[in-house]
């Protein structure tokens, strides 16, 4: 009886609990409306809020790793260094390249020696002067083996730097390599002052003197990163600010928290569950872009039933696209239509794959899988990437293809996919994964994910896709610097493998941001990339 | 007394030796290629045999353990294959955040515990009992994340009293430590009044009662004393865990503890920092056994150490 008396008590309080629960969580299921949310609206519907003091916090996804730019290869630890560091190109809103610290630049015919003609006028924050000499001892740095930084490789081909006069530097290819201004303009190429590169050595990734906007402050490498306004920045006129604040909060609910209570002012990823409730209430304005995050679905072309064309094709009739971007990503996305983001230089549209299940029951009996087949998707073992494969898994057995799901841990699946020794070894069917080109050209979208020298464990062509007609395009496009025929060439790869269709193409994603309404200036590049030297304060 | 704790102290240095096997063997038997995380997503295959080279990992694994145990013994736990600091400065800058945790979790967790425990083994069967039973069911099965998310909403986000996280100020310590301390305090409460209520049902209690013995002074000075010793070990045992870092609390408080460097760590592979993570906790534990069982002697006199 006594028990009976608890077991009541605990369920009507269980029930009180699931009540209040429910209660907070209905909101979010109305959000799956069926447009494409568009966040912009509501920016003017709301007054501002309320801002003390003028310094930033900016709430960020993960911890930082180093500030050394030669020796970082995560977009976050880069995105900070942009507010204290300056390359000699760089990219504005659209990832088109910009000049930065360099006045004017040009590219030789055969893409080999590249020059730049420099501002004059900058200082470094202690005080150095900005010249060739400068970047000249960035750039042998990070082109030294010895040196051993994580950045060499984009570097390696650099047979010579030079500074010609006080401000004209250039540079001398061993190779010819068409995209090489593209990798000035990446965060890697970014300029230290030499005399800090003298004084701290390697540790200079924890005292990082630049020509930027904001000084180095503080680094509290558990808890955040702070820097400081530079009075003397060489653009008239900012910062505008006082100093930010990045402070890492890897949870969803706790960043999304900080910007409702106002300890952020900024936070990204934005969770996209959350984007629709949070957008348009205390004075928070929820952005959405589109990325240059490409998401797909390899398969191993090497490996029956993949080996044939048709049934790859009918993998991409059978995908609802629309329905993916909705299930999976919350309308936060749109279709891929070519083999590399609309973000990337030299993209060119191709005609999407409808769908079309019945096409794709018809080009499976053609191909002799009339009664379907049997396979395995391989993918990462985060929500997102569980709840995609899920999703393909559905739609692939509509039309008899019975999918097996299985989520791997980062490491395992660097063991399984991308350390395996012989393409014959390769278990692989299907990979769900994705890719975002940092260097913004065609070059590092395709060559490392399709051209047949980048197999694993080489790079990352899990694929297995090999076609030599693409190969030549792909390698000839880097023989030369001249933009018109590198367009020519990548679009007809673009094409050429867009019909071989060796990926079932799925979506471009969202880069998600929350920031106040007061907030101005700061915003998230499609590679993902923050830019925050342009913040202003309305008030 | 002395002795035995000397004799108990050296003890230490062989489980470590034999811990410090298993944890490196553990750690490199994790699926996964440090060398390509270090070397990026962006690095060819030539550069991810160089990074491999320099961390020493294409050596066989035991010249890589030799290595790695004398340069333990000389004090050098190594350097972070991530961020390339000293592996003793990672720590160090965890440890007193998580410390601190650790300590004002227990605070809560003990007196709310044990009020609670008492409580419902002196009322037992009575509303206080099912009120205390049930809070403390509540606080073993609330998930931790789940139940840090309700009071940042409450508290943070509508209230506004408390900040979201961060280690900055005594209020950030108010939400962290309570999440931590829920599911410890429910723990204790449990053992205690089970404890509580086996002495409460014997002879030299009865006979304090026919002393006349207020009842206060029955449970609080006589039982609750005998009762402790279960509760000590539990409690103990507790205190270990928590001053391991908990993932999930300081991943939803954005705490600078030792629970989200480990986490970062073994996503990136980073074998020192995850060895040294590990024989840290190792040698707290030990520690804290140590501990329990001098504590055992000050509850029970008869307990005696040989």
């Amino acid at each position: 009886m006594l028990n009976r008396k608890y077991l009541t008590a605990l369920l009507t309080s269980l029930m009180v609990v699931i009540l209040v629960l429910t209660g907070c969580s209905g909101k979010s299921s109305a959000t799956d409306a069926n447009q494409k949310p568009k966040t912009e609206k509501k920016q003017e519907a709301q007054p501002l809020a309320k801002k003390e003091g003028n310094s930033l916090t900016i709430a960020i996804s993960s911890n930082l790793v180093s500030m050394d730019p030669h020796d970082t290869n995560d977009t976050l630890s880069g995105s900070i260094q942009s507010t204290m560091l300056e390359g000699l190109v760089g990219f504005d809103k659209d990832m088109k390249m910009i000049p930065v610290l360099a006045e004017s630049y040009e590219a030789s015919d055969d893409a080999k020696v590249f020059t730049f003609k420099l501002k004059q006028g900058i200082k470094f924050h202690d005080g150095t002067p900005f010249n060739a000499e400068a970047v000249k001892a960035n750039i042998d740095r990070v082109a030294n083996p010895d040196n051993k930084l994580k950045r060499y490789s984009m570097f390696a081909l650099v047979d010579k730097a030079e500074a010609v006069d006080e401000y004209t530097f250039r540079v001398t290819l061993k190779e010819p390599f068409g995209a090489m201004l593209n990798n000035f303009a990446h965060p890697a190429a970014r300029i230290i002052s030499p005399e800090a590169l003298k004084k701290y050595g390697k540790d200079v990734s924890m005292h990082p003197v630049g020509t930027g906007p904001f000084k180095f402050s503080e680094w509290d490498q558990s808890d955040h990163l702070t820097v400081e306004k530079n009075p003397d920045y060489w653009v008239k006129g900012l910062p505008k600010v006082d100093g930010i604040k990045f402070k890492p909060v890897p949870e969803n609910g706790a960043r999304v928290a900080m910007l409702q209570t106002g300890e952020a002012d900024f936070i990204y990823p934005v969770p996209t569950e959350q984007a629709e409730t949070l957008n348009g209430k205390d004075g928070i304005v929820v952005e959405n872009k589109p990325s240059i995050v490409a998401r797909y679905m390899s398969m191993n072309t090497t490996k029956k039933p993949f080996n044939d064309v048709k049934v790859r094709q009918a993998i991409n009739y059978a995908i609802n696209k629309e329905a993916f971007i909705k299930v999976v990503n919350r309308g936060y996305g749109s279709e891929m239509d070519s083999i590399i983001p609309e973000g990337l230089q030299f993209y060119s549209k191709q005609t999407p794959y409808p769908y079309n299940p019945e096409k794709a029951k018809q080009l499976l009996k053609e191909a002799g899988y009339e009664n379907g087949f049997e396979t395995t998707v391989w993918g990462a073992n985060n929500s997102d990437a569980m709840k995609a494969m899920e999703f393909l898994q559905q739609q692939l057995g509509q039309v008899g293809i019975k999918v097996n799901v299985e989520p791997m841990e980062a490491g395992t699946l660097t063991d399984k996919i991308w350390s395996v020794q012989d393409a014959k070894d390769a278990e692989v069917d299907l990979y769900y994964g994705g890719w975002s080109s940092s260097t913004g050209d065609a070059d590092w979208g395709i060559r490392p994910l399709l051209a047949g020298t980048s197999i694993p464990p080489k790079s990352y062509n899990v694929a297995y896709y090999q076609n030599e007609k693409a190969d030549q395009l792909i390698n000839g496009a880097l023989q030369t610097a001249d933009p018109e025929k590198r367009k020519e060439a990548y679009a007809e790869v673009q094409e050429l493998i867009w019909k071989d269709a060796p990926w079932a193409y799925l979506i471009v994603e969202d880069t998600m941001a929350g920031k106040k309404n007061y907030l101005e200036g700061v915003y998230l590049l499609p590679d993902g990339s923050l830019n925050a030297k342009e913040a202003v304060i309305k008030k | 007394m002395f002795r035995y704790i000397v004799k108990r102290l050296f003890g230490v240095v062989p489980i470590l030796l034999i811990v410090s096997i298993f944890i490196f063997m553990f750690v490199h038997l994790i699926p996964g290629d440090p060398a390509r995380l270090v070397a990026g997503p962006d690095a060819s295959h030539q550069d991810v045999e160089l990074v491999r080279q320099q961390l020493g990992l294409d050596k066989p694994i035991v010249t890589q353990y030799i290595t790695y145990i004398s340069n333990l013994v000389q004090g050098d736990l190594g350097i972070s294959m991530k961020t390339k600091r000293n592996v003793y400065d990672e720590i160090a800058d965890r440890f007193m955040p998580t410390f601190w945790l650790t300590v004002w979790s227990m605070v809560w967790a003990i007196v709310f515990g044990l009020l609670i425990g008492v409580i419902s083994a002196t009322k037992r069967n009575k509303w206080q009992d099912y009120t205390g039973m049930f809070s403390a069911v509540s606080g073993i099965s609330l998930p931790s994340f789940w139940l840090g998310l309700m009071l940042i909403q409450l508290f943070s986000v509508k209230l506004g009293w408390f900040p979201t996280g961060g280690s900055e100020s005594w209020k950030a310590y108010v939400l962290p430590s309570i999440t931590l301390g829920a599911g410890v305090a429910a723990v204790i409460a449990r053992f205690a009044r089970s404890s509580l209520m086996d002495i409460l049902r014997e002879d030299y209690i009865r006979t304090g009662r026919a002393k006349g013995l207020k009842e206060n002074v029955v449970v609080w000075k006589h039982a609750l004393k005998n009762a402790m010793i279960p509760v000590i070990t539990m409690t103990g045992l507790q205190f270990g865990f928590l001053l391991g870092g908990s993932i999930v609390v300081e991943t939803v408080f954005s705490w600078p503890g030792l629970g989200r460097l480990l986490i970062d760590s073994v996503s990136f592979r980073d074998y020192p920092v995850i060895q040294a993570e590990m024989l840290l906790f190792a040698l707290e534990f030990i520690l804290i056994n140590l501990l329990v069982d001098i504590l055992y002697g000050v509850m029970n006199p008869q307990i005696r150490y040989e």
